[in-house]
């Protein structure tokens, strides 16, 4: 369990992620994307902590602040899917065009 | 090869796969399970490196948040049984590409960077050490996140209460259209109501 | 020192689950006046059980619904992993036990709405809503109820929450804390008022189309959560394997069997109300009597401590 290695896995994660937030159609897909690539973003970040900075606590309070983007991303985005849903009865992202004009 | 690296190559095997499958299952729920199934086994490495609360708490959230979106998913989305095939995807070629760019660039940067060799002490009292940071020298920062989250309550609440502003919430609750633009599925309600009277002549 | 906690952990499972089989057998009969209500039932109920014929529904999630029971029972094994059953007897020692047993929790909602949603049929799914519905929060209170037991501790360890119970156990701290916490109890054991998944009202909920042996492994892995949970709570408020003359081991199988008996007790004395009563209940009254829970034994400490 090199540390190239879990910067590796976590690189996967982020991929992969980047695949979905950009492929999804639907929002919650969508979010699904996002939180994948926060999770590579956590593992990368826990992985430098413990190989590369000699266990200071402010890689672990890093991580903290991770998880508290994790939850805003999902609270606003399910949010934001209700209001929309209730506006256009929709949950694709095609159906907001008119936020292009 | 020890008993280490084999966890953490069987982890991070179940981490990418079922992070990929969570893009190509048929069932949104199920997706939801799958990307379950990932952060746990991320959580999971994370206690292997070092840092138990940190890993344990990434189990403990994505559980909560997982659970919470496949409620969203049965609520929202058509077909959440997963008995039909699903592929709502749009400039698709463009994100596998975009999401095989990241990979590979990150994966050269990390390749060819030296990264400086301080593992942590197995000893240190990590845990302890977060808990002083978190309410000592960094408190501020931790306060912030707190009241961040405060705002995204308040935010939330806002955004999908009953009368936000976007109307009221029951006003707009019917289903979707069969077909974009179209009469909303199942039994219309009947047009003037119970208290109209008709004039026979 | 591990093998050994592991070895009692079989026991004290077995145990345990063998006085929660009976317990849930007899206590009902007991309390509706009957002199000598039989032991056999449970036994005679899971015999009954792995000979009915199982059923299946329309197109479901076999692997989800067979996973579901299976890692229901593994969260209760992982939740007895992180606790003391004597000094320095715990199979898992772990510095952050309380987080551990909140994941159980959280992963415990996961298993029912599983159990339910992969069904694929009406009722199963509306007994795992509802029931999502109502253990969310009841888990948010039992982790701040858990708070307040690990701050007189000053650590998250199941086995420094027990030793600082030694000046005083944690009820008399936190005396709405446990109450707060065996309704958690029942909730994640699914039980009696808090058994919104499959209650009679909804023809058996998750389990409406269920059968046989399957059955039997949703049941065997309630009971198992019980014990765990029971468990929790005697090593959280009860001072755990403290307590004199006897073997630490012996104090924490006695409190434990007290709690499970309470428990058990509760399920069938209380009534379940409608879900959106209970909802408003747990929002607007338990919940802030929690967090005033963890700011008296913070306000205690701050000014006694």
């Amino acid at each position: 369990m090199t540390l190239a290695s879990v910067l590796i896995v976590a690189a996967a994660l982020i991929g992969i992620g980047l695949y979905g937030a950009l492929s999804q159609q639907s929002f919650v897909m969508l979010m699904m994307g996002l939180e994948l690539m926060l999770n590579g973003g956590l593992l990368a970040v826990i992985g430098l902590w413990a190989n590369t900075m000699g266990g200071a606590p402010e890689g672990q309070l890093l991580a903290i602040i991770i998880m508290a983007v994790m939850a805003v991303d999902m609270a606003i985005g399910f949010a934001l899917v209700t209001a929309v849903y209730r506006k256009r009865q929709a949950d694709v992202t095609e159906s907001l065009t008119t936020m292009k004009h | 090869m020890g008993l280490t690296d084999l966890l953490f190559f069987a982890l991070s095997a179940v981490a990418i796969v079922s992070g990929w499958r969570v893009f190509a299952t048929d069932s949104m729920v199920r997706a939801s399970f799958l990307l379950l199934l990932s952060f746990v086994a991320v959580g999971l490495i994370i206690v292997m490196l070092a840092a138990p609360y940190i890993g344990v708490a990434t189990i403990f959230m994505m559980t909560v948040e997982m659970m919470v979106m496949a409620l969203f998913m049965v609520m929202f989305m058509m077909n959440p049984a997963g008995l039909n095939p699903m592929m709502m995807v749009h400039q698709h070629r463009f994100s596998i590409v975009a999401g095989v760019l990241a990979f590979a660039g990150l994966t050269v940067a990390i390749l060819f960077t030296s990264f400086p060799g301080i593992p942590v002490d197995p000893a240190a009292p990590v845990v302890h050490d977060l808990g002083i940071e978190l309410l000592g020298p960094s408190m501020l920062i931790f306060e912030t996140a707190g009241v961040t989250l405060l705002a995204t309550m308040i935010g939330s609440v806002i955004l999908s209460s009953r009368s936000g502003r976007f109307g009221l919430a029951d006003q707009g609750s019917r289903p979707p259209g069969l077909e974009p633009d179209g009469e909303p599925a199942g039994r219309q309600p009947e047009q003037g109501g119970g208290g109209h009277h008709h004039h026979h002549h | 020192m591990e093998l050994i906690a592991a070895l009692l952990l079989l026991l004290f499972l077995s145990v345990g689950f063998a006085g929660a089989a009976l317990a849930d057998g007899m206590l009902p009969a007991l309390i509706s006046g009957q002199a000598r209500p039989s032991w056999r039932r449970p036994i005679a109920e899971a015999a009954r059980l792995l000979q009915t014929q199982p059923i299946r529904t329309e197109a479901p999630d076999a692997l989800l619904w067979f996973l579901a029971p299976a890692l229901y029972l593994a969260l209760a094994i992982i939740g007895l992993a992180v606790i003391p059953f004597g000094p320095g007897l715990v199979t898992i020692p772990s510095e952050v036990g309380i987080v551990v047993w909140g994941s159980c929790e959280a992963l415990t909602i996961v298993a029912v709405f599983m159990f339910g949603w992969s069904a694929n049929a009406p009722l199963p799914l509306i007994g795992a809503y509802r029931y999502v519905a109502i253990a969310l929060p009841a888990m948010l209170i039992s982790m701040f109820v858990l708070i307040g037991a690990a701050l007189p501790a000053e650590s998250l360890g199941f086995t420094e929450i027990v030793e600082a119970q030694r000046t005083v156990w944690n009820v008399v701290r936190q005396p709405a804390g446990l109450i707060l916490f065996l309704m958690l109890g029942l909730a994640i054991s699914l039980r009696g008022p808090f058994d919104y998944a499959d209650p009679a009202d909804l023809a058996g909920g998750t389990t409406a189309d269920v059968s046989g042996p399957a059955l039997l492994a949703w049941k065997i892995a309630r009971l198992a959560m019980l014990v765990s949970v029971s468990a929790v709570t005697a090593t959280a408020f009860l001072g755990g394997y403290l307590g004199p003359i006897l073997p630490g081991f012996v104090w924490f199988l006695l409190k434990t069997a007290l709690v499970l008996v309470v428990l058990v007790a509760a399920g069938n004395l209380f009534a379940r109300v409608p879900p959106a009563r209970m909802m408003g209940v747990i929002w607007t009254m338990l919940l802030p009597l929690s967090f005033l829970m963890l700011l008296a034994v913070g306000l205690e400490l701050l000014l006694w401590g």
